[in-house]
This record gives structure tokens, C-alpha cells and sequence, in this order.
């Protein structure tokens, strides 16, 4: 376990280092699992121990059509908004990493100001200007206020993947005789694709949790889950809370698992 | 106008990448159905320009290429029908083998049973049949090489381009592959246009090599005369090992020209352009091309002594002092008597006539 | 043989600079595959620019935009304009610009904006408006009116504020977010102490998120630390127990912070239970609320491009420290630790950045003294309707923002560390 140079000294601080590792650990990870028990409780006020258990909560959650709503909306806005960031992301990722692209620092500087600047005031300045072209209290205002939050991420793991891309594939595609398109659909999306999937399960993400936007936006009809949380939070915190709360977990763990597998085949790939 | 020997065609090419310096200042080159030819220089030449210009990856700035009698200027990479074998070979990584090598006959829209049956003759043609459902990363670089290649001719290219394909190989490999695509060019009647800057490949491989630098075409010439004749000090320096002796002209006609050296002798050698008399030369004499001690007076007499002898196995290199303090180095066979010679000793060094060639000082 | 003809003819420009019109060319050249480049960025590009550079550069020009009473009282702000004084010309504008927003139902924006600078306006201005339709003033008699309206109107205090609401940009709402104002000569002072708030938040903001990145440097650094030393298997492990909150929604990290820490909750629970305290302490909707939770939320951002770095460095560097005499702690901080330093403070500008701009943790787990910047931006947009004062705000924030930003550049190098996944 310990290098066997080391002296009694470091192999005390090395030992109190993973110590408080594992404690650190446990302060990610235990109050995230905490809330999971508690949206089985049979009683409606969110406190350890639990002494009745019961799917009340679910049931609750499933019948009271708001929830319904809400999740659909987070859905519908957070898949258009995901399919527009990585289709215009890819794009422009493409454009930014060609060697023609003039001052490509200064632009993708720009396309990742949305990540930058707090959220508050894209929020705020998406208010007053979306509500001069009725774009607020709409499904369009919501899903170009996403897609933009979510650019940012595309722009980033695409780039990334593309700097590791060898140019002279393409170049090679075409000396056998493949047209520009069918080079790139043959050749480079399936080489970029890690890149791809993995800045998309980043803009979905970002727009499934989104809220502040949301709060400034989006009228009582586009609701999303998390905007619907936030008022369970302020208002009412009841087990019904816990139970969104654990079924949004189990979803950020799929997706979590889905980005590690994306991760973990490309790094087979490059290394097979 | 077409015919076999203006294959190919190179007619007053220049290129600039940035407007304002020319990394191709002029270049003509014609080339014959069938040829193998090397473009062979130090990196920065121009070779690779070439090669780029004709693959269609960048366009001359100035000039015409012109394949079977047609202009290429303004056709695309993809309609050239020129194969390339790229330096780092560029196989497709989330493709099998034979995907690879099938991929130029999808594009051409080859019914799959027919590419099928290509892609496979095309593999076994470089020996490494029973590998086509393996991934690239899967093969040795020899390998890949050797999938490079025949994804390169699987489509029957009216040329075949080669980028410094062998660089990434250990010696033996290299030699290997060298007799491989040099019997593939002579079976299957290639035209080959090979880069390289590795001179013993280009020697070995080529019908004709083109010597580049600073942007131009030196001299082209098959390999034996480029090695005997060179036609100006770089290409003499470049290919092969030469001793440069500096000295001032004492007369030169049109077979000879004699030379005053700065050592004190004075040596004749073969004129490649004659010479003002006065005027600064260099002459040049391959190492194994000296005699050491020789029974009779040549004329072209040094005198020298021994620094220290290099044993390289078959043969060995004795290096030896001038009274001006330049070096020389003759090459002798393993079991010559004088490699004996303890350092120090005085010697005299010969040369042939037709063995020394005078340039004039740049 | 025309190939031989071509051989031997020099090219014009065979010398090593090319002519003028080959530099032409390539330009054009050039430029054509710029456009086909620039085509693939323009969607995005136009994306961004329109729905988000625009909005945010409208809201900062709201932060010095003060149309209301140019709009609305047209006549009487021309006079104050060109510096009339408040005359009997004034009063007589001002009535007729009360008339003409009264009909138009005007009167109220105009009063809310003058109430933003000087409390009271706004009643003043109804009152105004209410008498002004039963009695008009003869002839001379406008400033009296006023006066016998309301004698306020007549006030200096009062003018000033009408000499500062009348032109169409004012620097009224920037100095308010720096909790300065402008008295009746003009010149700059801070405003009574009772009304000093938002240096205040300011430093509230900062000093809130400086102890949470420190927070986040101690807890990371040995994480991240410990994560580069393990066996691949364990480095994994501790890699997914940092991503799994990364990757949870924000909405459920504060939500389980809310029911762990609240009075009932697991903690205060297990402390009763234990005998360490006598009676459940108040660990939500407080300071430590706030502090527990944004240290939890950001930690990630520190460990993931700290770890990056870490990952990188040889671990032959403290072998050699050590052969060279360096004993394990000198070794450690003059060998090891420097070069760590680019990702701690990549890490730890960007839980700096993130965490001054945070708006919800604070929010819903805050009280009302640590609520910090985002809070007001946001309660002046919807609560009081005081545009003006949010975007300053929002100015403020984002310089802030923008400045660390480009130090983060620097210290990176431009390049993005890498956020794992």
C-alpha cells in the first residue's frame, strides 16, 4: 500500500490524507443518498428514522398531474434544445478547428460567454428582451434560451475531440475518391462522434436542471421540474420533493453511466 | 500531344502559403507512364509542396499539372483517381481491414460482392489476407504500411502517390518494404511519384530521382549518375559521402579542370562547368574513391596524415589531416593493410581524374 | 515538343518573391475558403449574438437608460435640458406634460421612476395629476399651483431630483449600486448610512464566495490528490464519487441539503440523540447553510481540473527532492506543490466565478442577511420593478466576472482544463 521508502512521518500524513479523502467523500455523496430513503416514508414530514414505508409519495407524484406537466415540459424543451445545441455546436465546432477559420480564439471566446456569465443575468436580460418578441411564456423562448446555455458545452468536448482528429483522414478520404459530405459522414463523424455525444448529454443536462432561466421565462404552462422544485423548496417541502428528487437522481446516474461508457469505449478505441 | 513519356507533367509550378515566400519557385517535371520516380531532398524543399499539389490538397499558385495530357488545376482531390499512401498512413481507425481497403470501391458504388472480392485480392496481393476483419490498431506499423498500400491501388489509380510511407519503420522493415513496393511498381506497371528524404530509398527504389532544394529541382537523373555525376556541390554533398576540398581555379577547358588547393597540391578533375581561372572552386571526391600510398604518381598526389581509422564492419574510414588543417576521409574494404596504419602516420592520398569533380564556389 | 518549349522558359516571377497579382490570388483564394468556414460558424454565431450578446448588452444599457420622464413629460424635461431654472416657463411645461401623461395614463411610470431617486414622488405626481383635472392654473399662476398642490414641488431637493430624472441617460442607478448619489450640487457622496446596502452585499458576495473556494482547496486538494496516487480501481471509484454530484441536478443537491441540515433533519437528529447538543441548532436558512452547500455544489469544479493537472506530474519529482536531501514536507511544498499550482488556481477562479454569480443555493438556503448579489438583481426585476437598479447591478456583476474570467485564460493558457467525463 505505502511506497517503501517513505518514512514513518509521510506514512502518517499520507494515511491522515486518506482519511480525510474518504471523508470529503462522504460529504458529496451521503446527503444526495439520505434524501432517497425518505421519499418512502408512510408519513408526510421529511425526517430520520423512518418508521412507516410506503410508495405514497410516488403515488402522489404520478396522479397529481402537475408533476406530469412539468416533466413533460422538461423533456420536450430539454431534447430540442439538445438536438439544436449539438447540430449548431458540431457545426461550428467543424468551422472553428479548420485552418481557414479566421481568429478562431476570439470566436469561441465568444460562443462560451453563456457558460460564463452568470446565469442570473442571462436570465434577466433574456426577460426584458425575450418579452419584447413575446418570447416569453413560450416553448420557443425556453428552447433558444437553452440551446444557447448549451452551446457552450458542445463547442467544448467537440473542439476537444477534433484537435485529436488527424487531418490527413480526410485527406485521404478524398484521394479515394470520397466527395466532401460523404468524407464527412463516412470518415469524420464516426471519429468525432465521442465528442459529439458526450457535449450532447452536457446540453441535456444543463437544460434539464436549468431553473433560473426558467424562473424569469417561463409562464405556469412551461413549468419545467426543476422551476416546479424550486417552488416545492420555498414553499412546501414535503416527501413529495424527496420522491422528484430520487427519480432525478436515478435519471443523472443513467446519464452519468451513459457518458462513462462514451468515455471509456473512445478510450478503447485509441488505445485497442 | 499525350504520350507515355509526358505521363505526368509539372509545367512552370510555383507555390506560396503565404504570399510572400515561394516554397516552390519553379518547378518542371515530366514523367513516363510506368516510372518511378522520387522527389528526394532535405525537409523544407519542396518535395512534400509537390506531392500536395499534385494529390490536389493545395492548388499551384502559378503553372499547370497535367496527367494523361489533361490539366489537373481544377479538378478536386476526389475525381483525380490518384492513390496516395500517406506518411502516417492514415487508415481509417473505426474501420476493419478490408473496410479500409473496400472503402475507395463504395465510393465508386462496386457492387458489394465485387469490392468484396477486390478488397481481398488487394490484401493478399500484400500478404496479409487472413487480417481483414482486424482494426488497424491491431497491426504492426508494417502492417499498416502494407494495408496503406494496397487501399492506395485497390481502385487501379492512374498514379500512385507515396508520402514518406516507410519513415516510421526500424531499418530491416524498411529494406523489406522497399523490395515489396519496388516489386509491386514493376508487376502491376505502376506510375509512382515517392518522397522521401532518405537517399539510400531513393537510390534503391527509384528509375529516376528528382533532387530538390530551396524550392527547385537540382538535378534529375537516374540514380547511377546522380551518384557519379553530380551537377552542382549540393547534390554531390547530398547523396552518398564526398570529401570538399577548397582551392583556387589554375586553368579549366571543357574535360578538366585543375585546381589549386589551399593544402599546397595541385590536382586535376573533371570540368561539370568550366571555370574562370582565379576564381574559387571546391572539388570533390567520394571517400572510396581515394588510394592510399599508391605504387605510382596519378598526379592527383595528397599528402596527408593518419587521425584515427572508424571500423564499420565490411568496410572502415581512415581520416587523415591536410598541412591546411582540412580533413579527408578515404574508405577502405575490412582486411586492407593499411587499416593498420597507427594514427599519426604520414601517407600519400590519390585520386582518379574521373573520380573528382570541380564546382564553382556559390 | 511543347514540353520541352515550357522547360526552358523562365517564369517571370522565378525569383523568390512572388508578384502582386499572385498575392492577389491567394488572397481571394483565401478568402473564398474563409466564407465556406465562416458559413459553418454563422448559425451559432447569429444564435448567440441575437438571443444572448444583444439581450445582455440591452440590459447593461438599462443600467444608464432613463427614458421615462424624457418620454412621457416631453416639454418640461426640454426645459431642464437647457438649464431654464424652475421657473414659472417650468411649471407651466410641467402642468401641461401632466396633462398630456394623465390622459395617456402615463403618470405612473413617471412617478416610479422619480421615486427610485427621491421617496414620496409617486404621491406627489397622483396628486398632481388627480387636481389637474379639475383646476386649471391661469395664467402666471403655475408655480403657485404647484406649491399649493403639494409644496414640495417647489423644494430643491425635489428640483434635483427632477434635474436628474430629465435626461435620457443617467448615471443615477450606477452610482446607487455603489451606494452613492449625487446631492443637490451634484457632486458625488455615499447616501445615509441607513440606506448604504449594496457595498455591503458586495462584500457580502465576496467574502461568501472567497471562504468557499477556500473551503473547496482544503477538501479538494487531498481528494485530488489521493485520486492520482490510487490503484486504477480505486481512482475510478473516487472519480465517480466526484462526478455523481456533478452530474445530479442542483435543484436535488439543495433539496437534500435543505432536509439534511433542517431541524428534524438526519444531522440534528444524530447530534440530540448523541447528548453533544441539548436542543437541535440552526444549521439551514443561515450562513452555514449557504457555506455547507455551495462548498458541496462547486467542489467538483476544483477537484476535476486540479486532478488533471495532478495526473500529469511525474512522481519521480519528490524521489529526486528527496535524493537531493529535501526532507518529505520541505520536498512536498517546494518540488510538488508548484506545480500543482496551475490547476488549484484554474479550480479555484472558476469556483470563485461560479460561486459569485450563484443565485438559487442562497436563495433557498440562505436567510435574509446572506442573500448575495444574484438575490438583488433578481428582487429588483420582479419584485420592485426597479430596472435601472438591476442592470447596474448586473454591470457590476459582470465586470467582476469578465476580469476573472480573463485571468482564468491566463493562468490555463487558453486552454480549457478538462471537466472529466
Amino acid at each position: 500500500m505505502f511506497d517503501p521508502s517513505l518514512t514513518r512521518g509521510e506514512k502518517i500524513s499520507v494515511s491522515l490524507t486518506f482519511i480525510v479523502t474518504g471523508l470529503v467523500l462522504l460529504f458529496l455523496i451521503t446527503p444526495i443518498l439520505a434524501i432517497i430513503p425518505l421519499s418512502f416514508t408512510a408519513d408526510s414530514i421529511l425526517s430520520y428514522p423512518i418508521e412507516n414505508w410506503s410508495l405514497r409519495w410516488y403515488r402522489v407524484l404520478i396522479e397529481n398531474p402537475v408533476w406530469a406537466g412539468v416533466t413533460r415540459n422538461s423533456l420536450i424543451i430539454a431534447f430540442a434544445a439538445t438536438i439544436c445545441a449539438t447540430i449548431l455546436g458540431t457545426l461550428a465546432s467543424i468551422g472553428l478547428n479548420s485552418r481557414y477559420c479566421p481568429k478562431p480564439g476570439v470566436i469561441t471566446a465568444f460562443l462560451l460567454t453563456p457558460m460564463i456569465v452568470p446565469v442570473i443575468i442571462t436570465g434577466v436580460a433574456s426577460y426584458f428582451f425575450y418579452s419584447k418578441f413575446g418570447l416569453t411564456n413560450s416553448y420557443a423562448g425556453m428552447i433558444i434560451a437553452h440551446t444557447i446555455l448549451g452551446i457552450p458545452f458542445v463547442v467544448i468536448t467537440v473542439s476537444a475531440t477534433l484537435q485529436g482528429f488527424d487531418m490527413n483522414q480526410q485527406r485521404a478520404a478524398y484521394s479515394l475518391g470520397a466527395r466532401p459530405f460523404y468524407a464527412f459522414r463516412t470518415v469524420i463523424m464516426p471519429q468525432i462522434s465521442p465528442g459529439v455525444i458526450s457535449g450532447a448529454l452536457f446540453a441535456f443536462v444543463t437544460s434539464f436542471d436549468e431553473v433560473i432561466v426558467a424562473l424569469f421565462i417561463a409562464g405556469t404552462e412551461q413549468y419545467t421540474l426543476p422551476r416546479q422544485m424550486f417552488s416545492g423548496i420555498r414553499e412546501n417541502l414535503d416527501p413529495t420533493i424527496a420522491a422528484v428528487a430520487t427519480v432525478m437522481i436515478v435519471v443523472s446516474l443513467t446519464v452519468l453511466a451513459l457518458a462513462q461508457y462514451v468515455s471509456a469505449r473512445a478510450e478503447a478505441k485509441r488505445s485497442s | 500531344m499525350t504520350s507515355d513519356q509526358n505521363f505526368l507533367e509539372f509545367i512552370n509550378i510555383q507555390k506560396t502559403y503565404d504570399g510572400e515566400n515561394l516554397v516552390i519557385k519553379e518547378l518542371n517535371l515530366s514523367i513516363a507512364r510506368g516510372e518511378f520516380v522520387t522527389l528526394l531532398g532535405p525537409s523544407g524543399s519542396g518535395k512534400s509542396t509537390a506531392l500536395m499539389l499534385l494529390a490536389g490538397f493545395e492548388p499551384p499558385t502559378s503553372g499547370t499539372i497535367r496527367l494523361n495530357g489533361a490539366t489537373l488545376n481544377s479538378v478536386a482531390p476526389y475525381d483525380r483517381n490518384i492513390g496516395m499512401v500517406f506518411q502516417n498512413y492514415a487508415l481509417f481507425p473505426h474501420m476493419t481491414v478490408l473496410e479500409n481497403i473496400a472503402y475507395p470501391l463504395r465510393v465508386r458504388k462496386v457492387g458489394k460482392a465485387e469490392a468484396a472480392e477486390r478488397a481481398q485480392k488487394a490484401l493478399d496481393m500484400v500478404q496479409l489476407g487472413q487480417f481483414g476483419d482486424r482494426y488497424p490498431k491491431q497491426l504492426s506499423g508494417g502492417q499498416q504500411q502494407r494495408i496503406a498500400v494496397a487501399r492506395a491501388l485497390v481502385f487501379d489509380p492512374a498514379l500512385v502517390l507515396m508520402d514518406e510511407p516507410l519513415g516510421a519503420l526500424d531499418k530491416k522493415l524498411r529494406e523489406e518494404m522497399q523490395v515489396e513496393i519496388k516489386h509491386l511498381h514493376e508487376n502491376l506497371g505502376l506510375t509512382v511519384v515517392f518522397v522521401t528524404h532518405d537517399q539510400d530509398e531513393a537510390l534503391t527504389m527509384s528509375d529516376r530521382i528528382a533532387v530538390f532544394n530551396d524550392g527547385r529541382i537540382q538535378q534529375i537523373d537516374k540514380p547511377i549518375t546522380l551518384y557519379e555525376k553530380p551537377a552542382n556541390q549540393f547534390v554531390a554533398e547530398f547523396i552518398g559521402e564526398t570529401n570538399m576540398l577548397e582551392g583556387t581555379v589554375a586553368a579549366s577547358d571543357a574535360q578538366t579542370t585543375r585546381i589549386q588547393l589551399a593544402c599546397g597540391a595541385s590536382v586535376q578533375a573533371t570540368t561539370v562547368e568550366p571555370i574562370a581561372t582565379g576564381a574559387r572552386a571546391r572539388l570533390s571526391v567520394r571517400p572510396e574513391r581515394m588510394t592510399i600510398n599508391p605504387s605510382s604518381d596519378g598526379g592527383n598526389l595528397l599528402p596527408a596524415s593518419l587521425v584515427e581509422t572508424i571500423y564499420h564492419g565490411a568496410n572502415a574510414m581512415m581520416v587523415f589531416r591536410l598541412p591546411s588543417g582540412e580533413t579527408l576521409t578515404a574508405q577502405l574494404r575490412a582486411g586492407n593493410p593499411f587499416l593498420d596504419m597507427t594514427p599519426g602516420t604520414a601517407a600519400n592520398l590519390t585520386f582518379n581524374l574521373m573520380d573528382a569533380r570541380s564546382f564553382a564556389c556559390a | 515538343m511543347a514540353s520541352e518549349q515550357v522547360v526552358s522558359t523562365p517564369m517571370p516571377h522565378a525569383e523568390s518573391k512572388p508578384g502582386r497579382n499572385l498575392k492577389q490570388e491567394l488572397r481571394r483564394a483565401g478568402r473564398r475558403h474563409q466564407r465556406s468556414t465562416l458559413l459553418l460558424i454563422l448559425p451559432v454565431f447569429a444564435l448567440v449574438f441575437a438571443f444572448f450578446a444583444l439581450p445582455i448588452a440591452g440590459l447593461l444599457t438599462g443600467a444608464v437608460n432613463s427614458p421615462e420622464y424624457q418620454q412621457n413629460f416631453p416639454r418640461s424635461a426640454a426645459i431642464i435640458e437647457q438649464e431654464g431654472g424652475f421657473n414659472e416657463a417650468f411649471y407651466a411645461a410641467l402642468y401641461a406634460d401632466i396633462r398630456a401623461a394623465d390622459e395617456a395614463r402615463a403618470v405612473g411610470k413617471v412617478g416610479r421612476r422619480l421615486n427610485q431617486d427621491t421617496a414620496g414622488f409617486s404621491t406627489m405626481l397622483k396628486k398632481a395629476a388627480r387636481k389637474s383635472r379639475k383646476t386649471v392654473p391661469a395664467e402666471g399662476e403655475h408655480k403657485a399651483w404647484f406649491k399649493s398642490v403639494d409644496k414640495r414641488w417647489v423644494d430643491a431637493r425635489y428640483q434635483a431630483a427632477l434635474t436628474r430624472a430629465a435626461p435620457a441617460y443617467t448615471d443615477f442607478f450606477l452610482l446607487k449600486s455603489l451606494d452613492l448619489k449625487r446631492n443637490a450640487d451634484g457632486d458625488l457622496t455615499l447616501v445615509d448610512e441607513k440606506k448604504r446596502l449594496f457595498v455591503d452585499v458586495f462584500l457580502r458576495t465576496l467574502t461568501i464566495s472567497f471562504g468557499v473556494t477556500v473551503l473547496c482547496c482544503l477538501l479538494g486538494y487531498p481528494l485530488a490528490w489521493t485520486m492520482v496516487q490510487a490503484s486504477p480501481k480505486w481512482r475510478n471509484v473516487l472519480l465517480l464519487g466526484v462526478l455523481f454530484p456533478f452530474w445530479t441536478s442542483l435543484l436535488v443537491r439543495t433539496a437534500a441539503w435543505v432536509i439534511v441540515l433542517q431541524k428534524e433533519g438526519p444531522i440534528n437528529t444524530l447530534l440530540v440523540s448523541s447528548g453533544l447538543v441539548d436542543a437541535p441548532l440552526t444549521l439551514v436558512f443561515n450562513r452555514f447553510g449557504v457555506f455547507v452547500a455551495l462548498t458541496h455544489i462547486l467542489l467538483p469544479f476544483l477537484v476535476l481540473p486540479l486532478y488533471s493537472v495532478m495526473k500529469t506530474i511525474p512522481k519521480d519529482y519528490m524521489r529526486a527532492a528527496k535524493s537531493l536531501g529535501a526532507r518529505p514536507v520541505y520536498a512536498f511544498f517546494t518540488a510538488y506543490f508548484p506545480q500543482t499550482l496551475p490547476g488549484l488556481s484554474a479550480g479555484a477562479i472558476l469556483v470563485f466565478i461560479m460561486s459569485i454569480g450563484y443565485y438559487i443555493t442562497p436563495a433557498l438556503l440562505g436567510g435574509p442577511k446572506d442573500q448575495m448579489i444574484s438575490y438583488f438583481i433578481a428582487f429588483y426585476t420582479n419584485n420592485t420593478i426597479n430596472w435601472g437598479l438591476a442592470s447596474a447591478l448586473a454591470l457590476n456583476l459582470l465586470i467582476v466576472t469578465l476580469v476573472l474570467y480573463a485571468l482564468y485564460q491566463r493562468i490555463t493558457g487558453g486552454n480549457r482544463v478538462s471537466l472529466g467525463a
